[in-house]
């Protein structure tokens, strides 16, 4: 046990204690003043001073200063410091006469009971916590949250500084400037530039919306998303219905389709009418004839429960392909209307083509079948690809002729015409065509080539899309699924404008075909937004119609007339729900403000938020869609977004009021003499607190209700809350920020010393891998209690592919992030954190290890010990090991000889020793890079032997484990209240630790023990706030 | 920073280069220019770069240039250029090999600044164009990073060839997925450089949170308000930073003034879009001119017709509109558009010419370059592509020659070798570019 160590760990936390708020409350007892004067200062003057007083004190620490105990208190840190000293004999420096024992106890003592006093007389003051701006981290989480979609815009923000806790989320140590200011700014604009309006609010896109393709990119992905994820499958079908027929078998006698529809995800409206199709009467069934006595033999044939479910499957699938084959070859096939002077994709004639596909999906074309005794089609040599302007249904006609060729299901015998035709139309009205049509290439629908233009028109030379989906809406989409495409579709208007910009383009680029001016336009510059007018369109309607009535063709004046009458309703319609949006959009904005700020606005807030749009558009002259944009960073740059301010609850003006808590059997209000200067948080600033210390990041609108609703501060609700925040995938911030902090790991994605070309396997890839190890590894114990033990003794780890070659473990198959939990990893020489390779190669300064830095690390980051930095005249090791003339220990061990270098050395370079079996980047290796045995024996503080990985392990079960658990618990708290910790939050350390050991290590009794803990609920309020 | 990834090259926001963030501003140029009026190193003046373009190929039959110096002859498309010929470089042959082979028209545009391999189908991915790459660098200097202006509205959607019109309708691209929106109306390119809008509405901002903040400080405790006092001083240094940018454009003035130096002034032009194509072309050009003079930017793009282009030229006694013509690309219709198109650089790079700095001209600090995405536009030929150059781009560009890299071998004569070259004279150092990892031998 080093003795030693444990009043180090309590100096660090212990930066700014003592504040005005402190001094106020009381002083200090007589007893400890009277020691004081009696005991202390004397020793002090007869042993201490002479080095730490006068002009120049020795470490500029003056002792004379201090000349009561209230003095001492003032500046505890610094008497940490001389406990320390005192109790590892370190001073008075040895070649000075000694003081004896007794005296030493004394004052050893005396500050002891000082620290105890203060302590107990303070417990669950809520400390300094100052206001400060959302670090790095917190700002990308908060802005992934609050507009869903993962920007990270602070990505080059410069790093944030840490606090003397080693955690980089207090006012103590985030500041802003004004270049930091410029980066805010630009960063909100960043996220300004996702808005997307919407037609009753605004959304985010995953890329800035800017130009014209950014917002077809991003409606379009949203409709192909919504058709891809819709049930049409018919082996899914199938297999749905076979469960129905077989529900008795099944154990489900009393089941419905609907039931069985849900539980295989296909649509209930669909799967009775294929149920009716293929499950008929057997008196019925024998009369069938054509597809639909075909398929139902093939449904017959289904194998009953108790077989194979992989050739129920392959049965299924062969219906399905038997369906898709022969509606392929069943599709039916349409021209143009043709009229002279107009090519075939003259935009009205065009259309009038494309409506009839959308209207005769569920038809099928007679011309496919043919009698037995009828000749057999001859296949056609195949057309050219149709020239500019040509109609490509001859082309398609013919390969349409060379797919049905040798198809014997579209023959039917002699005589029975009209029973197949019968069977031909029913199986068509049941299975579509298609369903949707999301990808065209040009000259729809020969779409042999040029495929991948989503939802595209096929136009030539002109923007345009077409929507083709009328049997998904009528036979799988329920009426809201009806309803979400719709309104995709509106949306898709509504934010990319493609109707009125086809219709313009068309307008300059083509419509000179009707005003004989050429192909392209109409009049010589844009006429802008007239172009849209009803009175242009029918203008143009007009002039075709003239032209069509010489050619008396009643299907093209049809097809003209309903295309200009349809562009019109179109423009109008979208001009409409334009206009009726904006109000919704101020509503929505309101709404953003409230996330933003995590909490309800206030009357003035929701005026000024209308008064500043006002100002945008009437002063500012900005269009509607950049006054939200401008307002929503406005939002994004207010210090209620970008800062976290603790407001105390305007309600409970008086301390120790109703709403705070009882914990524990304590008053929830800290003792008495600090009583006065401390008051509860508001339940929203509570809510805040939490995700910001669980999540990293805002709370979520679960979390909000409960402050609004008022039981968030009963102590049930608030850990029952920690709970489901700690299960939530959210809690990942906890593992990056709080353990990537406590563990140095935060930054390795950056890490550069690795020499790549020594070692190759070391490619970002890997250095990604070896950062997420610990991320995983401890998100794994966060997010199911686990016990904060296997960090140091876990046998398991987690391991993706690339870092599974690098540990020589069974290879992962799959990406990247396929990560996988090795249970035996410790035959690997891995498990917990110590031998993960992340922290061997951070500790590595490129060609050799550091057991230096390793042991350094285990026993500061780890173990929580305090080593001051070495002096600045230490020579640096050679960089490459292989070059070196002795093993880096024998160089180390020679470091030691020098007493001055031992005294620390010796409280650590055993630690990295023993991790000598590890190479530079983590690598299992018997020599080192100069080719020789590489030695992992070690003496580790008071002279214990122990070898390797499992020599430290031992190591700290037997004599360490307290100072890792206690270390856990400190910069748990320290990170969860944004302050460093100070000598009050001992007895909560206390409490803690209690915890812990009585709920074997689990970690979540540590976040139960906080949330619920008086600093964590109140704040310290120093003066009451000015009412300038 | 070491190891940077790929990314990291666009990380700019794109509204940052469209409306010049006004943020990120260093003092401007012109506040010093007395001191660099007297300059007599020309390295010390700005360098700047513009691309006019316009789509669909010139008239081959009268595109030409031969011999250097006085005795440089020009063909009458390039007439227009005659009393500049000893500022311009007229450079044949140069190509895009990946341009080739891909398709008509957006397979032949999309790669035009940027020589990337374009990508068909529903994703766009093209690459950085020249200009943005410049930008990213040196409009760091300036109040806004460039300028990408354009005289006839985007297309998008899908051309036959299945590569998307977006690819027609942008020369600059900001990231490989996304073009730089054009900026088509006058009045905005002026505004967002003398009115200076992205500052205004900074400044709107910065003045709402400022209140915001103040209106909080009342309710916080006293030692909380040092914390929010530095954000306050934070946005109060920021807002005055800006505000003295927007002043810029008067301090300009006046300088000027002081030093009895002419200052190219212009009016805001009306809103809306010019009636008369011929106005919309000028008002662009005089733009670019009096950023460049004014150093508010350094970069400019400019598209006079983009590819498929639908304007329509009844000044020029032309029935056809722009895309159709080029199909008959040897008549002397579309020879008057390509002259016509030709003459805004000519337009611009006299009035730069007319605007002394240092010992030179604005001009001879820049680098203009005129260039389309075919050669010949009945054939949709770009093999070879028209290009003619003014500017001497500080002293590092030696000009009044003709270069003939056509028989120089296809591995000699890569427009993004050029880009390169002209790169590395404005301080970008790229390793490769496009499909090119030399700079031009012979430029």
């Amino acid at each position: 046990m080093s003795r030693s160590t444990r009043p180090a760990v309590i100096l660090a936390v212990l930066s700014c204690t003592i504040t005005p708020f402190l001094q106020a409350a009381g002083t200090s007892s007589p007893a400890l003043d009277r020691a004081f004067t009696q005991n202390v200062r004397p020793f002090l003057t007869k042993h201490c001073n002479g080095c730490h007083s006068g002009a120049t004190p020795a470490a500029q620490f003056d002792l004379k200063a201090y000349t009561n105990t209230a003095s001492v208190i003032k500046d505890f840190p610094h008497w940490a410091l001389v406990l320390d000293r005192l109790n590892a004999r370190e001073m008075p420096p040895k070649p000075l006469p000694q003081p004896p024992d007794a005296d030493r106890k004394l004052v050893v003592e005396w500050i002891q009971a000082v620290r105890s006093n203060e302590a107990k007389r303070n417990d669950g003051d809520p400390g300094p916590v100052l206001v400060r701006r959302l670090s790095n981290a917190e700002y990308n989480n908060s802005i992934r949250d609050l507009t869903g979609i993962d920007m990270r815009p602070t990505r080059e923000f410069p790093v944030d500084p840490a606090n003397t806790a080693g955690f980089d989320n207090t006012g103590e140590s985030l500041t802003m400037s004004p270049a930091l200011l410029n980066k805010y700014l630009q960063a909100a604009r960043e996220v300004g530039d996702h808005m997307v309006l919407t037609m009753d609010g605004f959304d985010f896109s995953p890329h800035p919306m800017l130009v014209e393709t950014d917002r077809e990119k991003y409606a379009i992905q949203r409709i192909v998303n919504f058709y891809l994820s819709q049930p049409t499958d018919y082996a899914e079908y199938f297999e749905a219905a076979w469960r129905f027929k077989y529900r008795s078998q099944l154990r489900k006698p009393t089941a419905t389709l609907a039931m069985f529809a849900a539980e295989a995800k296909v649509s209930p409206k669909y799967l009775p009418l294929i149920w009716q199709l293929i499950e008929a009467p057997e008196d019925k069934a024998k009369t069938e004839v054509g597809p639909v006595a075909k398929l139902q033999a093939m449904w017959r044939a289904l194998p009953a429960p108790g077989g194979d479910p992989a050739l129920l499957r392959k049965k299924c699938v062969e219906m399905r392909d038997f369906v898709v084959k022969l509606r392929a070859h069943t599709a039916m096939e349409f021209t143009a209307p043709v009229m002279r002077g107009l090519s075939a994709y003259s935009q009205p004639l065009l259309n009038y083509k494309y409506r009839q596909f959308n209207t005769h999906r569920r038809d099928f074309d007679r011309k496919a079948l043919r009698a037995a005794s009828d000749p057999v089609p001859v296949v056609p040599t195949i057309p050219r690809y149709p020239g500019l302007g040509q109609e490509s249904a001859p082309r398609a006609a013919a390969l349409m002729i060379k797919a049905r060729d040798g198809d014997l299901n579209l023959v039917y015998p002699d005589g029975q015409k009209e029973a197949y035709e019968a069977s031909f139309a029913r199986f068509s009205h049941v299975f579509p065509d298609v369903f949707y049509v999301q990808e065209r290439g040009r000259f729809f629908p020969d779409d042999s080539q040029d495929k991948g233009r989503l939802l595209s028109a096929g136009y030539h030379n002109v923007m345009g899309y077409w929507r083709d989906d009328d049997p998904l809406q009528e036979l799988i989409l329920d009426e809201q699924g009806k309803k979400r495409l719709d309104r995709l579709w509106d949306e898709f208007d509504f934010i990319a404008d493609h109707t009125l910009r086809t219709w313009t383009q068309y307008y300059f680029n083509q419509s000179g075909e009707i005003l004989g001016t050429g192909r392209e336009s109409g009049s010589a510059r844009p006429l802008d937004k007239a172009v849209g007018s009803s009175e242009v369109i029918f203008g143009l309607r007009d002039a075709y119609l003239a032209k069509a009535a010489a050619a008396n063709n009643p299907v093209v004046i049809e097809a003209i007339k309903y295309h200009f009458q349809w562009e019109n309703d179109t423009l109008r319609r979208v001009e409409k729900m334009r206009a009726g949006s904006e109000a919704q959009h101020l509503d929505a904005l309101e709404k953003f403000a409230a996330r933003a700020f995590r909490r309800p606005l206030t009357r003035a807030e929701f005026i000024g938020i209308r008064a500043y749009y006002r100002e945008l558009r009437d002063k500012g002259a900005l269009t509607h869609e950049d006054a939200i944009r401008d307002s929503i960073v406005s939002i994004l740059m207010s210090p209620k977004f970008c800062y976290r301010v603790d407001l105390m609850d305007a309600s409970a003006a008086a301390p120790a009021s109703g709403a705070a808590l009882q914990v524990a059997g304590k008053p929830a209000t800290p003792a008495a003499s600090t009583a006065a200067a401390v008051q509860p948080l508001s339940a929203f600033a509570v809510a805040s607190r939490m995700s910001y210390f669980l999540w990293s990041s805002m709370p979520d609108e679960e979390l909000l209700a409960h402050a609004q609703g008022g039981d968030l501060l009963k102590p049930e609700v608030i850990t029952a809350q920690a709970h489901r925040m700690l299960k939530d995938e959210r809690a990942r911030g906890l593992s990056t920020e709080f353990a990537g902090s406590l563990f140095d790991f935060r930054r390795f994605e950056e890490h550069n010393a690795v020499d790549r070309e020594r070692f190759p396997a070391f490619t970002n890839d890997l250095r990604e891998a070896m950062y997420q190890e610990p991320v995983r590894f401890i998100d794994n114990i966060i997010r199911n209690n686990g016990s904060l033990l296997d960090m140091l003794y876990g046998k398991y780890t987690f391991v993706n592919p690339v870092l599974a070659k690098h540990y020589a473990m069974p290879e992962v198959k799959g990406a990247p992030d396929t990560w996988v939990r090795v249970d035996n990893a410790d035959a690997y020489g891995r498990g917990g954190l110590l031998p993960m390779s992340v922290f061997l190669t951070q500790s590595s300064p490129g060609l050799r290890t550091s057991p230096v830095k390793r042991g350094y690390w285990v026993v500061r980051r780890v173990l929580g010990e305090v080593i001051p930095a070495p002096p600045p005249n230490v020579p640096e090791l050679p960089h490459d090991e292989g070059k070196m003339d002795l093993p880096l220990r024998d160089m180390l061990a020679k470091h030691r000889e020098n007493p001055a270098c031992a005294a620390c050395h010796a409280r650590f370079d055993s630690f990295g020793l023993a991790f000598e079996g590890y190479g530079p980047v983590g690598e299992k290796r018997e020599k080192d890079l100069g080719g020789r045995p590489v030695q992992t024996a070690a003496e580790f503080p008071g002279g214990v032997q122990g070898a390797g990985l499992d020599g430290v392990k031992a190591f700290i079960l037997e004599h360490r484990q307290k100072d890792f658990t206690e270390n856990f618990s400190r910069k748990l708290l320290a990170f969860a209240l944004g302050r460093s910790l100070q000598l009050s939050d001992e007895p909560l350390i206390e409490r803690m630790q209690a915890r812990l050991a009585a709920n074997g290590n689990h970690f979540t009794p540590l976040v139960d023990a906080i949330v619920t803990s008086q600093q964590f609920l109140n704040k310290r309020r120093t003066d009451t706030p000015s009412e300038r | 920073m070491p190891n940077q990834t790929p990314k990291s090259a666009y990380r700019i926001s794109r509204r940052t280069v469209l409306r010049g963030a006004g943020v990120t501003m260093a003092l401007p140029w012109l506040e010093s220019l007395p001191a660099f009026a007297d300059a007599t190193t020309p390295a010390a003046l700005p360098k700047r770069f513009a691309v006019l373009f316009m789509g669909n190929g010139v008239n081959e039959d009268h595109w030409d240039a031969q011999g250097s110096g006085a005795e440089m002859t020009l063909s009458k498309t390039l007439s227009p250029l005659e009393p500049l010929k000893g500022k311009i470089n007229v450079i044949h042959g140069l190509f895009h090999k990946r341009a080739t082979g891909q398709g008509i028209h957006p397979g032949q545009t999309g790669s035009l600044l940027n020589g990337s391999m374009i990508q068909k189908g529903a994703i766009i991915k093209a690459g950085v164009s020249v200009d943005q790459m410049i930008a990213n660098k040196v409009g760091q200097d300036t109040p806004q990073a460039s300028m990408v202006l354009a005289c006839e509205q985007p297309m998008t959607g899908y051309h036959e060839s299945n590569f998307s019109m977006a690819y027609s309708s942008h020369i600059s691209w900001q990231s490989p997925d996304s073009p730089v929106p054009n900026e088509v109306y006058p009045s905005l390119a002026w505004d967002s450089l003398f009115e200076n809008r992205g500052s205004l509405r900074n400044m709107s901002i910065l003045d709402r949170v400022r209140g915001d903040a103040e209106a909080l400080n009342k309710k916080i405790a006293s030692s909380d308000k040092a914390k929010l006092d530095e954000y306050l001083t934070s946005v109060r240094e920021v807002e005055n930073r800006v505000d003295g940018m927007r002043k810029s454009k008067d301090t300009a003035d006046e300088v000027a003034k002081q030093n009895n130096r002419p200052v190219y002034t212009m009016d805001r032009p009306a809103n809306g879009l010019p009636e008369d194509f011929r106005e919309h072309t000028k008002l662009m050009c005089d733009i670019i001119a009096i950023a460049f003079q004014t150093d508010k930017t350094r970069v400019a793009t400019l598209l006079l017709a983009r590819d498929l282009s639908a304007l329509y030229y009844p000044f020029l006694e032309m029935r056809d509109g722009h895309h159709a013509a080029s199909h008959n690309n040897n008549s002397d219709g579309y020879e008057r558009v390509a002259r016509f198109h030709l003459s805004q650089l000519a337009y611009l790079a006299t009035k730069l010419d007319a605007m002394p700095e240092g010992n030179g001209t604005v001009l001879d600090n820049s680098c203009l370059m005129f260039m389309s995405n075919m050669w010949i536009g009945r054939k949709h030929d770009n093999s070879r592509l028209p290009l003619v150059m003014a500017g001497g781009l500080g002293g590092t560009l030696k000009t009044g020659r003709t270069l003939d890299f056509i028989k120089a071998g296809d591995e000699n004569r890569k427009m993004s070798s050029l880009y390169m070259s002209i790169m590395d004279r404005m301080g970008v150092k790229v390793d490769r570019f496009g499909d090119a990892e030399a700079p031009l031998v012979g430029i």
